[in-house]
C-alpha cells in the first residue's frame, strides 16, 4: 500500500536532508572508497608475488574459504566477541554505576568525576605498555599489591597465561572505556526532567521503582547509542592488544584486527588481510541491523 | 519518480563517481621526478628505522658529508619506526610514493625483492671495488633473490650467551657452559631466590624466531623441516628449561630489550642477546662483571644473523642512489656507521682488522660467532616460515602442545608454504 | 536531574570518602605512570616494586624537552591537527544529528546505518586506500590529511550521541521560535545550539580527544618528522634495539598533561556544564 505523505511531511523531510547530507557526503567520500577497495582486494589474489604486477587474478571467494580453513580465524572471531562483550559489559555497568553515583549531590562529586576522565586521554600504546609493565609476574606492581593483601600467594602471569591473558586485556580496555561511558550516560541523565521524578514521588514510588520506570526508559536512546558505538569501537580495537600481547600467548588474545594486520603487513598476504577485515565488517553490519530494529519509530518522530 | 528523488540519486551517483575517481584515478599519474633532467640537482630520500638519537645523528652527518662532497646529488634521511616503514613501503608501492633508498632488516630484503620494489644491483655488487669476496657469506647472501643481488649489507650482528660472572663465582661455577647439557645443569643451579638461570626472547614475531634459530640449527634441524627429530630436539630443549624453572615463561612476552633489563637487574644469570646491548648493560649495571661466550652447542656452533641492508628502489634514480651507497660503503664512512650502530662490519677483513673489536674481549666473541651466524632464509616467504616457528615455540613453552605436536603442526604450515598456497 | 537530598553532613562526608576511594583505585595506574617516570631505569625493574621512588630523577624528562624531536614542537602539531579535526567534526556532525533527531524522514534508519557502516573497518586496513585518496588530492604530508581521517572517526560518533541528546530536548522551544517567524535554520542556530551547549561541549571534547590520541593516521600520512604530532614520539623510545621504560612513562605523562591542564582550566565549562541539564526548570 502506498502511503501518501502530506506535503508538510515532505517539506519537513527535505529540510532534514539538508542538515544531514553534508556529513553524509563527507563520510562516503572518504570512507566509501576504502570499503570498496577492501572488498575488491579480498576477491583478488594480492600477496608478495603479485603486489607489484599490473594484472591481478580474480579469485572470487577463494580467499574467504582459505581464511576460514585456518583455525586461527575461528579462534580470533571467538576472542573478538569475548573481548568485546566482556569489555562492554564491564564498561557499561561500572560506567553507569559511576554516573549514578556522581549524580548525587556531595562536595567532591564534580571534581572527582572530572578527574576520572583522565584515563581516557592516554594513548592506547602507552596503556598497553603500562599493562605489560604493571601485570608482570616479576616485579609488577599489581602482583605485588595482591601478594601484600594476601589475596594470592604466588604472582600470576596475567598476560602470559592462556586463562588470564584475554581477561587482562579486557580489563585494561575497560579501564579506558569506563569514564567514556560514564560521561555519556551522565549527559543523558542530566536531561531527564526533574518533574518526572517529582510526580513519581507524589505517587509514592521507591528509588528502585523510579530507576526502572523513569531513569531507564528515559535513557533508552542514550543507552542504545552508547552500547552500539561501544560494540563497534571495541570490536575493532587493535593497538592495545597488539602492543600488550601481540596476540599471544600463542593465540589466547588473537583478535580479528590483529590477525588482519599480521596477514597484511607481516606476511604480506594483503588479500587475506582484507578478507579478515571484511568478515569483521559483515559481523558488525549484522549487529548494527539489530540496533536499528531497536530504535523505535517514535524516537525518531518525537 | 519525483523530481526530488531524481535529484538526490543524481547527486549520489556524481559523488560516488568522484570518490572512485579520487581513489583510482591517480594511479596512472607518473612521477615526473623519476630519472628526469640529468642536468639539475637530484634529491634522494633514504628511509631508515634507527630510532636512537646518536644513530640518527650519524646518518645525518653522513648525508651532510655526501652532500658537501659534490653538488649533483643531495640526500635526505627520513626516519620511520620499523613496523611503520614496512607498512609505508607496501602502501607506497600501491600509491607510487616510495623513497630512493631504503634500509631493511636482512630477512625482509628477499620479500621486497619479490614484490618488485627493489632494484637489481647484481652488476654493481659484483664490481671489483666492492670487494665482494671480503664479505661474510651470511650478510651478502641475505640480499639474494633468484640468484640476483637486491641490496648491500650495512652492518651485521649476531647473538651470544651473556653470563654474570659474579653469580657464577658465588655458585661455584668455574667455566661457562659450552654444550646443551652443561647449559641445562648450570642454568638449573643458578635458578633460585627469584633469579632465573637463563633469559631469552620467545616473542610471537620475528624477534622470537631470531632467538630460536641458533638452537634449531645447532641441533641439526632446519626451517623447512620442522618435524625432523633434530628440529624437535630444539623445541624440547627449551621447553625443558622452562620446566626446570631455569627459563621464565614470561620470555614469551619479552623483547630482547626486556631480556637485557632482566639480566642487568640481576633477575637472570645468563641471557641470549646481541652486541647492541653491551652498552645498555654497562649503563644499567655499572658494577656487574659479565662476559660473553658462544651459544652452547648441541651438534654444531650456531648463531643467528642480524643486521640491515641498504636497497635501491627500482626506477628511482638508480645511478645517483648507487653513488651514495658507494660513498657510504667506503671504509672510513662505514667505520663511523658501524661504530655508532653497534654493528660488526659485514666484511670479514674489516671486522678482523678493527682494533676496537679485536681488543674487546666481549666484541671479539661476537665477531668470532659471525662465521656461524646463519641468515634467515634467504627466502621471500620467510615471514610465513617465521610464523610457523614462533608459534610452535610458544605452544611448546606454554605447554599448550607437546614439542613434537607443535613441530608437526608447524611442518604442515611449512609444506603449505612451499606449495605456494 | 535526579537528586538525593542530603540531610546530614555525615552522609556528605561518607559519599565524598567513597568517591576518594574510587578515585584512588581508578587512578592508580596513572599514579604509576608518573612515579615510574621519575625512577631510574634500574629501579623500575626492582623485584619488589617501590611505591615511592628511592631516587627521584628527572632525567627521563629533560631529554624529551630538547633536541630536534622535542616535545614542544610536536605538541604544536598535535594541537593543530586536533583542533582542525574538531572544527570539521562539529560543523558537519552537529547539524546532521539535529536533522536526524528533529525531522522525520523515511530514510532515517538508512542514514544511521550508513554512518555506522563507515566505522566498521579496522583502521590499519583503511590506511592504504586513504593514502591513495590523499595523494590524489595532494594533501599528503600536511596537517589536513590526518585531521580529515580523524574526523571520519568522530563524525559518526558525535552524530549518534548528539542525536539522542537532541531527542531528549523538548520541541516546544523551536516551535515557539518558528511561530515568531524564525526560519528552521535560524531556529537551529539561535535556539537549539545555546540550549544544547553541554552536548556540544561534550561533542567538541570527544572529537578533539580522538584526534589528539591518534597515532596510525598521523604516522602514515605525515612523513616529515618535524610535522608529526606528539603521539608519534613514542617510537623515539621504543624500537628494534631498546625500550626505555622511564622515558616512555615520562612521555606518557607529558602527552596527557596539556590535555589535563586544558580540562582543569575549563572544568567549570566542560564537566560542570555537562551536567547542569539542558533545560532549567
Amino acid at each position: 500500500m502506498k502511503i501518501n505523505y502530506s506535503r508538510e511531511y515532505l517539506r519537513s523531510e527535505k529540510k532534514g536532508f539538508a542538515f544531514v547530507v553534508p556529513a553524509l557526503l563527507f563520510m562516503l567520500a572518504f570512507v566509501g572508497y576504502p570499503i570498496i577497495y577492501n572488498f575488491i582486494l579480498s576477491v583478488y589474489n594480492v600477496d608478495i608475488m603479485t603486489l607489484g604486477q599490473q594484472h591481478k587474478e580474480f579469485v572470487g571467494l577463494k580467499n574467504y574459504i582459505d581464511v576460514f580453513n585456518n583455525p586461527l580465524m575461528l579462534i580470533s572471531i571467538w576472542n573478538t566477541f569475548l573481548f568485546t562483550i566482556g569489555s562492554i559489559s564491564i564498561q557499561f555497568v561500572i560506567g553507569f554505576a559511576l554516573a549514578l553515583f556522581f549524580n548525587l549531590e556531595f562536595t567532591l562529586a564534580k571534581p572527582m568525576r572530572g578527574l576520572l576522565v583522565v584515563s581516557w586521554m592516554i594513548p592506547m600504546t602507552v596503556i598497553a605498555l603500562l599493562s605489560k609493565f604493571m601485570l608482570s609476574p616479576s616485579g609488577g606492581i599489581i602482583n605485588q599489591l595482591l601478594l601484600n593483601l594476601q589475596i594470592i600467594d604466588q604472582p600470576i602471569g596475567w598476560l602470559i597465561n592462556n586463562s588470564t591473558a584475554l581477561w587482562s586485556v579486557i580489563l585494561a580496555n575497560s579501564w579506558v572505556g569506563i569514564p567514556f561511558n560514564m560521561i555519556l550516560l551522565t549527559t543523558g541523565l542530566s536531561n531527564i526532567s526533574k518533574s518526572l521524578y517529582e510526580a513519581a514521588e507524589v505517587d509514592g514510588a521507591t528509588s528502585l521503582q523510579k530507576f526502572f520506570y523513569i531513569t531507564l526508559p528515559q535513557l533508552r536512546p542514550a543507552i542504545l547509542s552508547v552500547v552500539i558505538l561501544g560494540f563497534i569501537y571495541t570490536f575493532k580495537v587493535f593497538d592495545l592488544v597488539f602492543v600488550a600481547t601481540g596476540g599471544g600467548p600463542v593465540n589466547a588474545t588473537e583478535l580479528m584486527s590483529t590477525l588482519a594486520y599480521k596477514l597484511s603487513f607481516a606476511q604480506f598476504a594483503f588479500s587475506k588481510g582484507a578478507t579478515v577485515a571484511n568478515v569483521l565488517f559483515i559481523i558488525l553490519f549484522v549487529v548494527s541491523l539489530g540496533y536499528l530494529k531497536l530504535i523505535r519509530k517514535d524516537e525518531v518522530i518525537n | 519518480m519525483s523530481k526530488f528523488w531524481k535529484n538526490i540519486t543524481c547527486l549520489a551517483v556524481v559523488m560516488f563517481a568522484t570518490m572512485l575517481v579520487l581513489g583510482c584515478g591517480g594511479n596512472t599519474s607518473k612521477n615526473a621526478s623519476v630519472d628526469g633532467n640529468k642536468s639539475e640537482k637530484v634529491t634522494l630520500t633514504l628511509w631508515h628505522y634507527y630510532e636512537g638519537a646518536l644513530q640518527q645523528k650519524s646518518l645525518t652527518d653522513l648525508a651532510q658529508k655526501f652532500n658537501t662532497s659534490q653538488d649533483k646529488i643531495a640526500i635526505k634521511m627520513e626516519f620511520a619506526p620499523r613496523n611503520e616503514l614496512i607498512k609505508q613501503l607496501t602502501i607506497g608501492l600501491v600509491a607510487d610514493k616510495l623513497p630512493d633508498i631504503v634500509l631493511l632488516d636482512n630477512p625482509d630484503t628477499p620479500s621486497f625483492a619479490a614484490m618488485g620494489i627493489l632494484a637489481d644491483i647484481t652488476d654493481k655488487v659484483n664490481a671489483p671495488e666492492m670487494k665482494k669476496e671480503a664479505y661474510y657469506p651470511g650478510p651478502l647472501k641475505s640480499n639474494l633473490y633468484n640468484d640476483k643481488y637486491y641490496g648491500i649489507p650495512v652492518g651485521s650482528n649476531d647473538i651470544g650467551l651473556y653470563y654474570n660472572e659474579d653469580m657464577f663465582k658465588a655458585a661455584g661455577i668455574t667455566a661457562p657452559p659450552q654444550t646443551w647439557d652443561e647449559l641445562q645443569v648450570v642454568a638449573k643451579k643458578l635458578s633460585k631466590d627469584g633469579v632465573y638461570g637463563l633469559a631469552m626472547c620467545a616473542l610471537k614475531n620475528e624477534e622470537g624466531t631470531f632467538q630460536f634459530l641458533p638452537w634449531l640449527i645447532s641441533a641439526g634441524g632446519s626451517y623447512d623441516k620442522l618435524d625432523s627429530a633434530e628440529s624437535v630436539k630444539a623445541f624440547t630443549f627449551l621447553t625443558n628449561l622452562v620446566k626446570d624453572g631455569s627459563l621464565s615463561k614470561e620470555s614469551i612476552n619479552w623483547t630482547q630489550a626486556d631480556v637485557e633489563k632482566q639480566f642487568a637487574t640481576g633477575k637472570a644469570a645468563m641471557m641470549i642477546n646481541g652486541p647492541w646491548n653491551i652498552e645498555h648493560v654497562r649503563g644499567d649495571a655499572p658494577n656487574m662483571k659479565f662476559a660473553v661466550v658462544k651459544i652452547p652447542k648441541d651438534k654444531v656452533w650456531a648463531s643467528c644473523l642480524g643486521g640491515e641492508n641498504f636497497s635501491i628502489i627500482k626506477g628511482h634514480h638508480e645511478a645517483e642512489a648507487w653513488a651514495f651507497l658507494k660513498f657510504a660503503m667506503s671504509e672510513d664512512n662505514l667505520a663511523d656507521i658501524v661504530n655508532v650502530m653497534g654493528y660488526i662490519p659485514s666484511r670479514k677483513d674489516l671486522a678482523e682488522s678493527n682494533p676496537k673489536l679485536k681488543n674487546d674481549p666481549i666484541m671479539s666473541v661476537f665477531v668470532d660467532e659471525m662465521q656461524y651466524a646463519m641468515p634467515r632464509g634467504p627466502n621471500a616467504k620467510w615471514p610465513e616460515y617465521s610464523e610457523a616457528m614462533y608459534t610452535a615455540l610458544q605452544e611448546s613453552l606454554t605447554n599448550q602442545k607437546t614439542p613434537e605436536q607443535a613441530a608437526r603442526d608447524a611442518q604442515v604450515k611449512v609444506e603449505n608454504i612451499s606449495k605456494g598456497n | 536531574m535526579k537528586t538525593l537530598v542530603l540531610r546530614t553532613k555525615e552522609k556528605n562526608y561518607m559519599l565524598s570518602f567513597i568517591a576518594i576511594v574510587i578515585g584512588v583505585i581508578f587512578l592508580f595506574p596513572l599514579y604509576w605512570i608518573v612515579v615510574s617516570s621519575l625512577k631510574t631505569n634500574v629501579e623500575i625493574f626492582a623485584s619488589i616494586p617501590t611505591l615511592i621512588p628511592h631516587n627521584i630523577t628527572f632525567s627521563a624528562y629533560t631529554d624529551q624537552l630538547t633536541g630536534p624531536n622535542n616535545i614542544l614542537n610536536s605538541f604544536g602539531n598535535s594541537l593543530l591537527i586536533a583542533t582542525l579535526s574538531m572544527v570539521l567534526s562539529i560543523i558537519l556532525a552537529v547539524p546532521a544529528a539535529y536533522g536526524l533527531a528533529r525531522f522525520p524522514m523515511r530514510t532515517t534508519k538508512i542514514f544511521i546505518m550508513i554512518f555506522l557502516v563507515t566505522q566498521m573497518l579496522p583502521v590499519t586496513l583503511i590506511l592504504t586506500p586513504m593514502f591513495l585518496i590523499y595523494k590524489n588530492l595532494g594533501i599528503l604530508d600536511t596537517y589536513l590529511a590526518p585531521a580529515l581521517s580523524d574526523a571520519t572517526i568522530s563524525i559518526p560518533f558525535v552524530i549518534l550521541i548528539l542525536r539522542t541528546y537532541f531527542l531528549s530536548l523538548p520541541k516546544e522551544l523551536e516551535d515557539s521560535a518558528k511561530i515568531d517567524g524564525c526560519s528552521t535554520f535560524m531556529a537551529f542556530i539561535k535556539i537549539m545550539l545555546p540550549i544544547s551547549y553541554p552536548g556540544l561541549v561534550m561533542a567538541a571534547a570527544f572529537s578533539f580527544l580522538f584526534a589528539w590520541g591518534d597515532l596510525a593516521y598521523a604516522l602514515t600520512f605525515i612523513s616529515t618528522p618535524e610535522s608529526r604530532p606528539m603521539t608519534a614520539g613514542i617510537y623515539n623510545f621504543m624500537g628494534k634495539y631498546g625500550t626505555e621504560w622511564n622515558k616512555i612513562m615520562a612521555y606518557g605523562t607529558l602527552l596527557v598533561l596539556p590535555v589535563v591542564a586544558i580540562f582543569v582550566v575549563l572544568q567549570k565549562y566542560i564537566v560542570a556544564g555537562l551536567t547542569n541539564g539542558a533545560v532549567k526548570e
